[in-house]
């Protein structure tokens, strides 16, 4: 897959091959749902989409459309709610340094270590397993210390040529949220009971130096003011 | 060791599809017949249970259709039978069956050859290889979901079959099976 190479079907002289972007198929959602558009999906499922039986990587929840979406479109769908996992991974530790006996030698460790250890279970994927990543907001949720390692360890699961969407938020967030997708280029925010504290907020600056190793980045700016980042690997 | 209990048909109207989870079936290989009716007809007759509290280790195999709220750890293979999960049922296996509910904890690959339903309290670390998938709000899922397309002959086509389990690879899961 070649983003620079890649012309958008039924443009003059558009690549044979590409599978046109499907509407995908109907979820039904609330009045009140929370939807937003998003050009960062809609991009990346172009990217992805001349991958005919492609493999995606969802690090939210599973949901139900979300999974729907993906394998109605002939896509193989891998979910790892990694905000959880890493939740339950350090309630683990503090239990664990809890239950230590007082006097013994115990000493906190820093965030990077932490983050060493919790990859030793988490995201345990064969390399080049993935052509797409959708990490949502998570890296926000993340120390700044954490998510370097992370994007180091999901850069090695994507397939050369695959794309991972990422949203930033520019300020703190109040309310904590889940995204699943509702069609081709709408997302639904669900909200949820905190899973995790917002943790940082990217400049531009890091979010590139996040991504060095990939080939190219695409943002678009929200009315909301969240980043939707399109990487290339 | 676990008892028959054919009046028990655990949660099967509860797991009759409910309108805000469609299943997911790619078009080419939607089945005919509905979701419905397709739960409510056991293949066995009878429905086997195992209760909160039996702790099992060994691998089934059979026709009947298996209820779990206790603990299994092996290998289930039944292959034209439901199996449900309870909500305090603890499995570390991998599960081969018609269908597969889960509202409980299950470690292991699933594959279902009809279609696999995960409630809202479901715990799933493994793959997941079915037709068709229904998954409830709630439910957490931690490894890969690969549809197939449902296999008339299925019960009878052994190399099929061992093609199948061949597509079904492990990717996140971690089962000790003895």
């Amino acid at each position: 897959m070649n983003w620079m190479a890649k012309t958008r079907p039924g443009a003059a002289g558009a690549a044979t091959g590409a599978a046109p972007i499907k509407p995908g198929p109907a979820v039904s959602v609330g009045p009140s749902a929370n939807l937003r558009i998003s050009n960062g999906l809609k991009e990346f499922l172009w990217l992805i989409s001349d991958v005919p039986h492609g493999r995606v990587l969802d690090l939210g929840p599973v949901w139900q459309s979300t999974v729907s979406f993906f394998v109605e479109k002939g896509y193989r769908v891998s979910t790892e709610d990694l905000l959880r996992v890493w939740k339950d991974f350090l309630t683990a530790e503090e239990e664990g340094f809890r239950a230590t006996p007082v006097g013994a030698d115990t000493q906190r460790v820093s965030p990077a270590v932490l983050a060493d250890k919790f990859l030793e279970t988490a995201l345990q994927y064969p390399e080049r397993s993935f052509h797409g990543v959708l990490a949502w907001d998570l890296l926000d949720y993340f120390d700044p210390e954490v998510a370097p390692r992370l994007m180091e360890r999901l850069s090695l699961l994507l397939h050369p040529g695959g794309a991972m969407l990422a949203l930033f938020h520019s300020r703190p967030t109040e309310r904590f949220h889940r995204y699943r997708v509702v069609d081709s280029q709408t997302l639904e925010l669900i909200t949820a009971p905190t899973l995790a504290v917002h943790s940082h907020v990217f400049q531009n600056r890091e979010i590139l130096g996040l991504f060095g190793e990939f080939r190219s980045s695409k943002t678009f700016v929200g009315r909301d003011q969240v980043r939707e980042g399109l990487f290339l690997k | 060791m676990w008892s028959k209990t054919p009046e028990v048909k655990p949660s099967s109207e509860s797991y009759n599809q409910p309108a805000s989870a469609p299943l997911v079936a790619p078009a080419a290989s939607v089945p005919s017949a509905p979701a419905r009716e397709s739960a409510a007809a056991p293949a066995g007759g009878a429905t086997s249970k195992i209760s909160l509290g039996l702790k099992i280790n060994g691998e089934f195999s059979g026709n009947s259709d298996l209820y779990i709220d206790g603990e299994v750890l092996g290998k289930i293979r039944l292959g034209n039978a439901r199996v449900t999960i309870g909500p305090n049922g603890k499995v570390q296996a991998d599960i081969e069956a018609r269908e597969i509910f889960v509202d409980g904890t299950v470690q292991g690959n699933l594959k279902a050859g009809e279609r696999a339903h995960f409630g809202a309290t479901s715990r799933v670390t493994g793959s997941v290889l079915t037709p068709r998938i229904g998954i409830d709000d709630g439910a957490r899922l931690r490894g890969k979901v690969e549809t197939v397309r449902t296999s008339p002959a299925r019960e009878s086509a052994a190399p099929a079959k061992e093609q199948d389990s061949e597509v079904l690879q492990p990717v996140a899961a971690s089962v000790k099976s003895e």
